[in-house]
């Protein structure tokens, strides 16, 4: 080898070994760090990530003044034959007793939308009287409960009563019912503010403070309980120090009748349901601490009929079901289940039993009260339901299950109503499905998304085959007849 | 007479030069080389997507390293800063409160401070946390699904074959590009990146 190959050979080795140190040196990886913090949750304050007023230090809110404020606007109340007056429709069910006859299938781009409005960040639903709808709603700038009233017609505001009462949005802010007769409208707002108002002038008649009057521990992100009118007298569930439920005559807004709550039970998101059961008449309700029903006519007016700590959870949406004359369904979402509780007349007593419950995979129901249908259940399965999670299912009332609507078909927290043998289903993104109303399996009908927004949990309302729907931030009106029937 | 040519003989000292000269520019070139082709060539790292995690628990337990590089992250624009938060709480927890028998978390790494009126907030502990997921479950199923796993990778020693992910049952490791190596959430799934989106970058 002479001295040329020898240099080469030298810068050979020279290079190989720069190289490979070379590619060590960076093939090692860098130290990267992920901040402690993601962002900073002042800064999202700040940003108004977190809602109106976070961030903010206020002084002692002032005291609310009830239905201190009144506007008018050009709106003109519309006509419509059937009525949709409270929480769940006039008889409670969730299922339209209308006979308009509704499309049985939609064009691609849904069914007709006649009008849409914004709304602040809420989950309350509408109520419809008369070609009125009304429905709570809170302004932001003025930071005020308010009950709005729309002509059913165009959607156009006739009238707004409202009252200043601070509230941040935390996962919304309204999230009732109005309750609705010829004379009264009841609303409950967010911090249990109960009033009462005149329904067509929108008059104020007269307000009570839940957690001011009587000690209510207002639940968390605010109350979802929706008010009750039965013959004249609002009922309502503080679930206050002394009181748990009581009625106040909607014409003087005096206390007609009280119910005591010796054992401090606590408000949940469940509404009051009247029904008859052992052939008195009742008012079931689902507190946070168990279920409780009171007598709702002649001697039993406002005295505890029955109440069992059997059904206590701490975070409870869904509303009593009225099975039969001796049957109650309860259910739950947060990791709850469900239970069929049976009355039973012992010697003038009535005393509960539970016949069977289930668990959170076999069926419950998170936000919505499930809808009894044909002596069958129908629900939405909650985030948590096992296999089952999001599906739509069908189950006898003896806790056998009929069908569910399959892996490929899941919903969310939304609404669902029954309509023409139909149910329609409301996603949280806004994508609404027709269903056929059946015991006998899962039929798609219609699918479309008439709403672009979020959490839309709030319940739909249906008169004369127009629908009311919402998500987060904007209501509209559907319409779903037939377009045979239309006039 | 022509004269007779003898090939040149380098002197010892310009062997030595010319040696230093043509390893320096082969190295140059070399470097310029890898340089220019291995910056096209991304570096990884294993991450998990938290959109495919279904909070196993694997994570705590089949992670090489111990307390598990796998921790908590809280997305605190996600968040919604709620009283009773399904992640700290257990289920119908007897009170609010931060007493033991309240909490969910094994190893109290949840930290949970007012805020004000109705807002609460909770901070990951990442010397406390194994990376269990048991907060992880329920906020996905009952909140806004703020708190989920990452690799932390200042933890991480980045094996060849990620004993979590040989274990993982719903396949959500993979590998990532070093230099993004989080799968942040965000507040709108239209701001979410996925790894396929990484793998296009």
């Amino acid at each position: 080898m002479n001295e040329r190959q020898l240099s080469m050979v030298l810068v050979g080795v020279i290079v190989f070994i720069c190289g490979g140190f070379l590619f060590l040196l960076l093939r090692t990886e860098p130290n990267v760090q992920l901040p402690k913090r993601v962002t900073n949750v002042r800064d999202e304050m700040l940003a108004g990530h977190m809602g109106a007023g976070a961030g903010e230090t206020k002084e002692a809110e002032e005291a609310v003044k009830i239905g201190e404020h009144f506007e008018t606007f050009d709106g003109k109340a519309g006509e419509t034959k059937a009525f949709w007056p409270h929480f769940r429709g006039a008889d409670f069910s969730n299922i339209s007793k209308d006979t308009v006859p509704l499309a049985n299938s939609w064009p691609k781009q849904g069914p007709p939308v006649l009008w849409s409005l914004d709304l602040s960040e809420g989950h309350s639903g509408a109520a419809i009287w008369k070609g009125r709808v009304y429905l709570m709603d809170f302004d932001i700038e003025r930071e005020g409960d308010a009950l709005r009233c729309f002509s059913m017609e165009d959607g156009r505001e006739i009238w707004r009563r409202w009252y200043k009462s601070p509230t941040k949005v935390h996962h919304g802010i309204s999230r009732t019912v109005p309750a609705v007769t010829d004379k009264y409208v009841v609303t409950i707002g967010p911090k249990c503010h109960v009033m009462c108002v005149d329904t067509e002038t929108g008059d104020f008649r007269w307000g009570v403070g839940m957690i001011e009057d009587y000690g209510t521990l207002m639940p968390e992100w605010y109350t979802a309980q929706c008010p009750l009118i039965d013959n004249d007298v609002a009922v309502v569930a503080p679930c206050g120090k002394e009181v748990l439920m009581m009625g106040i005559d909607c014409a003087t807004g005096e206390i007609a009748w009280k119910t005591p709550n010796p054992d401090g039970w606590n408000m949940s998101h469940s509404s009051i349901i009247p029904m008859t059961l052992l052939g008195k008449r009742q008012y079931v309700y689902c507190s946070a601490t168990g279920v409780v029903s009171v007598g709702a006519e002649g001697d039993d007016l406002g005295k505890v009929l029955w109440k069992t700590a059997a059904w206590a959870h701490s975070v409870t949406s869904p509303s009593p079901i009225r099975v039969d004359d001796e049957r109650v369904f309860l259910t739950v979402g947060y990791g709850g289940g469900s239970m069929m509780l049976k009355l039973k007349d012992e010697g003038g007593q009535i005393a509960t039993e539970p016949v069977f419950e289930l668990d959170k995979k076999t069926f419950a129901c998170e936000q919505q009260t499930p809808i009894l249908y044909q002596d069958h259940l129908f629900t939405i399965m909650p985030n948590d339901g096992g296999g089952l999670r999001n599906q739509f299912v069908c189950m006898t009332t003896d806790g056998k299950m009929a069908w569910s609507s399959g892996k490929e078909e899941r919903f969310g927290f939304g609404p669902f109503l029954v309509a023409d043998g139909k149910v329609f289903i409301l996603n949280d993104n806004g994508e609404f499905t027709m269903i056929r109303a059946s015991t006998k399996g899962y039929e798609k009908l219609g699918h479309c998304k008439p709403l672009k927004g979020r959490d839309a949990w709030a319940p739909m309302a249906i008169v004369d085959g127009k629908l009311i729907l919402r998500d987060s931030e904007t209501v509209i009106c559907l319409d779903l007849r037939d377009k045979g029937s239309q006039t | 007479m022509a004269e007779l040519k003898t090939p040149d003989k380098l002197s010892r000292f310009e062997f030595i030069r010319q040696g230093i000269a043509r390893t320096a520019a082969l190295a140059l070139g070399f470097l310029g080389g890898f340089a220019a082709f291995g910056s096209r060539k991304k570096n990884t790292v294993w991450q998990l997507d938290p959109m495919k995690c279904v909070q196993c628990e694997h994570c705590s337990t089949e992670c090489v390293v111990q307390p598990s590089a796998v921790k908590c992250v809280q997305s605190y624009p996600i968040c919604g800063y709620c009283r009773l938060c399904f992640g700290y709480f257990e289920p119908n927890a007897p009170e609010l409160t931060a007493a033991a028998e309240n909490q969910l978390c094994p190893t109290n790494a949840i930290e949970r401070i007012f805020v004000e009126d109705p807002y609460w907030e909770y901070n990951i502990i990442e010397d406390l946390c194994i990376g269990c997921a048991k907060c992880v479950k329920p906020c996905e199923q009952f909140g806004n699904a703020s708190f989920y796993l990452q690799i932390r990778h200042d933890l991480c020693v980045d094996c060849n074959n990620c004993s979590i992910a040989m274990q993982c049952p719903s396949e959500a490791f993979s590998r990532v590009p070093a230099d993004q190596p989080y799968i942040l959430k965000h507040k709108t799934r239209e701001q979410q990146v996925t790894p396929a989106q990484f793998s296009q970058s």
